[in-house]
C-alpha cells in the first residue's frame, strides 16, 4: 500500500467535492470538480484506491500543483 | 576432424550457457524474477535467435571464466515475423555491467541494426560501468569514448527499451535514446545507484523516489508504457513494433481488418457535450474512431492534457494527437508539448501519417510555466509542426485558440483541416476576449450582449467560407473521412517515405 498525492493541473476554485475519506474510487474517478477558465473540470484518481484526505474545501481557489487529496493505492 | 575440437565447441557453448551459475539463477527465480533466457523468450518468434557472441567473455583474463556473455545475451531474431537486433542483460553475470567486450557486441548490433534495417531492441537491467575495469585513466581511456557513433541517434530504425529490476547506466541511457521504452512497476531507472547517490551528494535516496515508475510516469516523461510482469513487458516492445516500419526507408506495415474493427460512431455524440462549459475524456472519442482495441497510448500520466497514441485506421498505422479537456481543460502544459513534440517526430521520422484532434483553450500561462521555460517549448512545438513532412489531418473539435491551435496543427499545417460544428476558433476565449474589447466582466450591464456578438463570431462557418477550414463534417463521419483522406494524401512520389527533417531531434525532450 502506497499513498498518493493528487494535485491539480490547473489554477481555479473549488466548484463540488465529490467523494469523502474512506470512499473507494477508481482509476480516473473524479474526486473534486474546479471552476477553472470557464469550465467544469474534475480532478481524477490517477490510480484506483481509498480516499485517505481531502485537503481543501469548496470554494477555495487552488493553484497549480496544489496537493488536493491524498489516495491509499 | 579431432573428435576433441568439436567437444571443446560443446564445453565452451555450455559454460557460457550457465550464466552466473545455478545460484544466481536459483536465486532470481525464487523471488518471482525471469532472467534473460527466459525474457528473450518472451520477446522474440520461437526460435528465431541467433547468437552472436556466445563466447565473448571479460578482455580482463582474470575475470574471464566469470563473465559468461559479458553478461549481455546478443544476437538476431524475428517479431512478427520481421528481423530484429536484440540485446538482453543478464543481470547474474557482474550485474551486466559495461565492460570492453560488451561494450563492443552492443556497438555491433546497433551499427548492424542501422546498415541493414531492422529494429534494435535493449532489454536493460543494469548496475552501471563495470569497476574496476573503467577506474583510472587507463580504464577510462580504454573503456569510454572510443566509439563516437555511439549516441548519434538519429532514427535510422526504431528502437525499444525496457527498464526491468534495478536499470542504471547503460540501461538508462539506452531507454532514453529509444523511441519506445516500458518499465516494469517496482524497478528502477537512474543515472546511479542510490548507493552512489548517497556517497556522492550525501542525500540519503529511495529507490522509488530516485527513480521508480511513478517518477518516470508523471514527473519525468522517459518512460512510455508500464506494466506488472516481464512479460507483459515483452509483449509491450511487441506491441510497439507492430506499429513501426523495420527501418526509416519503409512504410509502416498494413495489418488485416478485424471484422469488428468499425464501431458505431455515434457514440461519439454521446461522448462530446453539448454545453461549452462542459468537459469530456478525450480517449473515449479516440476509442471509438480508431479500430477496436488499436489504440496504444504513450506517456499517458505525463502532461495528460494532451493525448499521444499509436493506432490503426483501416488496418494502417496512424499517429494521434489530441487535446483532452478533462484535464486542465485541455490546457497544453509545457509536459503536454514536450510529449506531444517527442510523438510527432517519432511519426514523422517513421512515415507514420498523424491526426490531430484539437479541443483546447490555449497553453498553460502563469508563472509556473514561464519558470518552466514555456516559450521555449511552445517554439518547439510550433518549429516541429511546421516541419513535419507524412501527411496529417487535423480536426478541430471544440475550442481552437490562439497559438496553440496553430501549434496543434492548424492554419496550413496539415494537409486538410477539418471541423465538427462544434468547434469554436479565435484568438482568445470569448468571455476573456468580451473583457479585453468591451472592458466588461461578467455580470456587468451589457457583458452578455457583447459575448454574445464575440461568441457567434467564434463559430466555424466564417472559416469554411473563407477555406481556411476545408470541410465542416459530423463527428460520426470522422472516421470514413480520415481513411479517405489519409489515402489521398499518400506520399505517392516517394512510396510513403516522408523527408524526415527531425530524424536527429533529441529523443528525451
Amino acid at each position: 500500500m502506497a499513498v498518493i498525492d493528487v494535485k491539480t493541473d490547473i489554477t481555479g476554485n473549488v466548484w463540488k467535492i465529490v467523494t469523502k475519506p474512506g470512499d473507494h474510487v477508481g482509476e480516473d474517478e473524479p474526486l473534486l470538480i474546479l471552476e477553472s477558465m470557464k469550465m467544469e473540470i474534475p480532478v481524477s484518481a490517477p490510480e484506483a484506491g481509498v480516499v485517505k484526505e481531502i485537503l481543501t474545501t469548496e470554494g477555495a481557489t487552488v493553484t497549480e500543483g496544489t496537493v488536493l487529496a491524498r489516495l491509499e493505492v | 576432424m579431432d573428435e576433441k575440437l568439436l567437444q571443446d565447441v560443446d564445453a565452451r557453448r555450455a559454460r557460457a550457457a550457465r550464466m552466473g551459475g545455478p545460484e544466481k539463477l536459483e536465486s532470481r527465480r525464487k523471488r518471482g524474477g525471469t532472467n534473460a533466457i527466459e525474457r528473450l523468450g518472451f520477446l522474440v518468434d520461437p526460435g528465431s535467435f541467433i547468437e552472436t557472441g556466445l563466447l565473448g567473455a571479460s578482455s580482463l583474463k582474470a575475470d574471464e571464466a566469470a563473465t559468461p556473455r559479458d553478461g549481455k545475451v546478443c544476437g538476431f531474431a524475428k517479431i512478427d515475423g520481421r528481423d530484429v537486433a536484440v540485446c538482453v542483460n543478464d543481470f547474474t553475470v557482474k550485474g551486466a555491467s559495461t565492460g570492453a567486450t560488451n561494450g563492443r557486441k552492443l556497438a555491433h548490433l546497433r551499427r548492424t541494426a542501422t546498415e541493414k534495417g531492422m529494429a534494435f531492441v535493449h532489454i536493460g537491467e543494469s548496475t552501471g560501468a563495470r569497476l574496476p575495469d573503467a577506474m583510472g585513466s587507463r580504464g577510462m581511456g580504454t573503456m569510454l569514448g572510443n566509439d563516437p557513433t555511439q549516441f548519434r541517434r538519429a532514427r535510422d530504425t526504431p528502437w525499444a527499451s525496457a527498464a526491468l529490476d534495478t536499470s542504471f547506466g547503460s540501461s538508462a541511457w539506452l531507454c532514453c535514446c529509444s523511441d519506445f521504452a516500458v518499465m516494469r512497476k517496482g524497478s528502477v531507472m537512474a543515472v546511479s545507484s542510490p548507493r552512489l547517490v548517497s556517497m556522492a551528494i550525501g542525500e540519503k535516496v529511495d529507490l522509488e523516489e530516485l527513480g521508480g515508475w511513478r517518477v518516470h510516469a508523471e514527473l519525468t516523461g522517459l518512460i512510455d508504457r508500464f506494466v506488472d510482469s516481464d512479460e507483459e513487458a515483452m509483449a509491450e516492445v511487441r506491441r510497439f513494433l507492430s506499429y513501426m516500419p523495420s527501418h526509416n526507408g519503409a512504410p509502416p506495415p498494413e495489418c488485416a481488418v478485424a471484422e469488428d474493427a468499425v464501431q458505431d460512431q455515434n457514440a461519439i455524440l454521446e461522448v462530446l457535450p453539448a454545453k461549452r462549459t462542459q468537459v469530456y475524456d478525450m480517449r473515449k472519442i479516440i476509442a471509438v474512431i480508431f479500430d477496436r482495441g488499436s489504440v496504444f497510448e504513450l506517456k499517458a500520466r505525463f502532461g495528460r492534457s494532451a493525448v499521444v497514441a499509436l493506432a490503426r485506421l483501416g488496418g494502417r498505422s496512424v499517429g494521434v494527437i489530441a487535446n483532452n479537456p478533462n484535464v486542465a481543460g485541455g490546457a497544453l502544459s509545457v509536459e503536454a508539448v514536450r510529449k506531444i513534440v517527442d510523438f510527432q517526430v517519432m511519426c514523422d521520422s517513421f512515415n507514420i501519417p498523424i491526426v490531430r484532434l484539437v479541443d483546447t483553450p490555449g497553453f498553460v500561462v502563469g508563472t509556473d510555466a514561464e519558470r518552466k521555460g514555456a516559450p521555449g517549448h511552445i517554439m518547439n512545438f510550433m518549429n516541429c509542426t511546421s516541419f513535419v513532412t507524412v501527411p496529417s489531418i487535423t480536426v478541430i473539435a471544440r475550442k481552437a485558440y490562439g497559438r496553440a491551435y496553430v501549434a496543434m496543427g492548424g492554419g496550413r499545417h496539415n494537409e486538410e483541416m477539418i471541423a465538427w460544428p462544434t468547434a469554436e476558433v479565435s484568438f482568445m476565449d470569448p468571455t476573456f476576449a468580451t473583457t479585453i474589447v468591451h472592458g466588461l466582466k461578467p455580470g456587468d450591464e451589457g457583458f452578455e450582449e457583447a459575448f454574445a456578438e464575440i461568441g457567434k463570431d467564434t463559430e466555424i462557418w466564417d472559416m469554411a467560407t473563407i477555406y481556411s477550414v476545408q470541410n465542416v463534417i459530423k463527428p460520426q463521419e470522422t472516421r470514413d473521412y480520415l481513411i479517405r483522406m489519409l489515402d489521398v494524401y499518400r506520399l505517392r512520389r516517394s512510396g510513403g517515405i516522408g523527408e524526415h527533417l527531425m530524424r536527429n531531434w533529441p529523443t528525451s525532450m
